[in-house]
């Protein structure tokens, strides 16, 4: 172990006083390398990035540095800026927002009365649960409900053979789903779809959402509960003004969380997104190892969904402190 | 007693959904055929042998995945350490941002990193080398034992570290005696909790190995467009079996609840 090694070099000095004043008798090369060590491993990716992002490519041979925003250009505005203006690349970064978004506060509102209720039974066992779906492989995710969802083998054929196809087609419902691109003529299909993308996003951070909110709900001051129902307060009247207001912020601060990783969704967009409603993670993809090769094109589309995805984390982190500061 | 019923329902409900997908990968993980069915037709186990013996493709990629996934976290783990035992010792504004540092690629899209990555590994010439992959997944990962060895550092009782100094324990006494055992649970859940992200991590993996070694994730996202063979969700279930028992262990020998951020009192 080597905090045990960093420890040995200063044997002679009592525990007490490292405690007590451990500042200055620090060993300075130690230190210096755990620095490096962690700067390097860390924070060069993101600097690489940043730098190649105002590179140049180079017509058939990879690319070269620069210090150009043609990149940042082309993201924003076009290539053919001022010429003429295209939003192609906005309108992905539009759709990463819009699956985040919902994906996030769905995951959010639906896992809130799960922890809730968690928090109030054996909770060791429901952890497990959690944390074994939590380190679920996203490919494997997409896999299942790519098997539940397909048109041959899914749901739709469970539909049909049920007679639900059917039954939706006599009621009339079976039209507004086609109006949503949730149907073909015979039997109703969910790929691709903004609602399989969807489903599939929430699914992907809906263990997450409960981590989150685990620790604030099982803190919850249950004197506080008790108080209010005695008085007589009813299990919606306690909701509202003894639980919800404890947690609001940290409510908000696990959207904003999920809504950040979501942003950098990758395989479930690629499998259930129709070919005109990808995201900038996919087109990021494409630029760095898929077909259009224009790696400083995809440092610069990789650096704006960075910089989103800095913004509303800063926006949670204030947050998170003011529910500090508020506690 | 009616909300009550309605939680249970609901609780129920949830976990039905949580497990939807994953016992319809398994289920499909019993086909004879070449094609996923579910329900699985004429069952057979015949796919696990295929998984774990007799393909190649997936006996190496197996071997890749579990070669990444101990290497990094066991490297997260020596580096996570001197990390967090710095900002226990002196919790000065320099060791908070080396620990924030750290925890940064966790907590951005990792997508940018392992594009970042992917630049960094192809000017040093590790790109898709395996033991790039180790240290990629290993930095994706620090923030883990990260917290989790902060979190076990915090519950030693400071009386503990009193008693030993009034007594004439040198540092590297007390820290033998007291710091590593009492912190020795919470290491090791941090080294798993890195290991079984790394084993089901794709996108930084995606990246860094340039295609030339496949893991399991890999591997099944390069037959996704092929179409799904019933191995495929063979591995789910090896993945899903793994996850379960390390995370049944943490819960066993560790202090789950604690990890996860409840109140000490109540676990």
């Amino acid at each position: 172990m080597s905090g045990a090694g960093m420890v040995e070099a200063r044997i002679e000095l009592p525990a007490g006083a490292v405690v007590a004043a451990p500042e200055k008798r620090r060993m300075p090369a130690k230190g210096a390398a755990l620095w490096a060590v962690v700067v390097f491993l860390c924070v060069t990716p993101f600097l690489l990035v940043l730098t190649i992002s105002f590179g140049q490519k180079i017509e058939g041979a990879g690319w070269e540095w620069a210090m150009t925003l043609e990149n940042y250009q082309r993201v924003f505005v076009g290539a053919s800026w001022p010429d003429e203006v295209t939003f192609l690349y906005l309108q992905k970064l539009y759709y990463s927002l819009y699956y985040a978004v919902i994906a996030s506060v769905l995951a959010v509102l639906t896992a809130f009365p799960f922890t809730y209720l968690m928090t109030r039974r054996a909770q060791a066992r429901w952890l497990v649960f959690i944390l074994a779906s939590l380190s679920l492989s996203e490919v494997f995710i997409v896999m299942g409900w790519d098997v539940l969802l397909s048109n041959r083998s899914g749901l739709p054929m469970v539909f049909k053979a049920t007679g639900l196809t059917d039954w939706l087609k006599a009621v009339g419902w079976f039209d507004i789903l086609r109006e949503w691109g949730l149907a073909n003529p015979r039997n109703v299909k969910f790929k691709t779809s903004e609602f399989a993308t969807i489903l599939t996003m929430t699914y992907l951070v809906w263990p997450y959402a409960v981590i989150l909110l685990y620790p604030p709900l099982s803190r919850l001051d249950h004197s506080m509960v008790e108080a209010a129902r005695t008085m007589g307060a009813g299990p919606w009247k306690v909701m509202s003004t003894v639980i919800l207001p404890s947690v609001r912020l940290p409510l908000v601060g696990a959207i904003l969380l999920l809504f950040v990783f979501l942003l950098g969704t990758y395989v479930a967009v690629t499998v259930f997104a129709e070919p005109a409603k990808q995201t900038m993670a996919v087109s990021v993809y494409d630029a760095v190892r898929g077909n259009t090769l224009n790696a400083p094109f995809g440092a610069a589309q990789a650096m704006v969904l960075l910089a989103t995805a800095a913004v509303f984390l800063s926006l949670g982190h204030v947050l998170s402190r003011r529910a500090e500061a508020g506690a | 007693m009616m909300l009550r019923a309605a939680g249970q329902v609901f609780m129920a409900l949830s976990a039905v959904m949580l497990a939807l997908p994953i016992v319809v990968v398994s289920g499909a993980a019993l086909n004879s055929g070449r094609s996923m069915f579910f329900p699985p037709r004429e069952p057979t186990l015949a796919r696990f042998a295929e998984f774990f013996l007799s393909e190649p493709v997936w006996v190496t990629a197996l071997m890749n995945s579990v070669l990444v996934a101990f290497g990094s976290a066991a490297l997260a783990v020596l580096i996570a350490w001197p990390v967090a035992y710095r900002l226990w010792l002196s919790d000065t504004r320099a060791s908070r941002v080396l620990a924030g540092l750290g925890s940064m690629p966790f907590a951005l899209p990792p997508i940018v990193f392992g594009v970042g990555l992917g630049f960094l590994w192809s000017f040093l010439g590790g790109l898709g080398e395996i033991w790039s992959g180790i240290v990629s997944h290993a930095a994706l990962f620090l923030a883990l034992p990260l917290v989790t060895i902060s979190i076990g550092l915090q519950s030693i009782d400071r009386a503990h570290l009193d008693a030993a100094a009034t007594m004439g324990a040198t540092e590297g006494m007390t820290f033998r005696t007291v710091i590593l055992p009492q912190t020795i649970p919470y290491t090791i859940s941090g080294f798993f909790f890195a290991l079984v992200l790394s084993f089901n991590e794709f996108i930084v993996m995606f990246f860094v190995s340039a295609s030339s070694y496949s893991t399991v994730t890999l591997q099944i996202f390069n037959s996704l467009r092929n179409g799904y063979t019933p191995t495929m969700a063979v591995a789910a279930i090896t993945f899903i079996t793994v996850s379960v028992i390390v995370f049944s262990a943490v819960a066993r020998w560790g202090d789950l609840p604690r990890l996860m951020g409840a109140e000490p009192s109540k676990s």
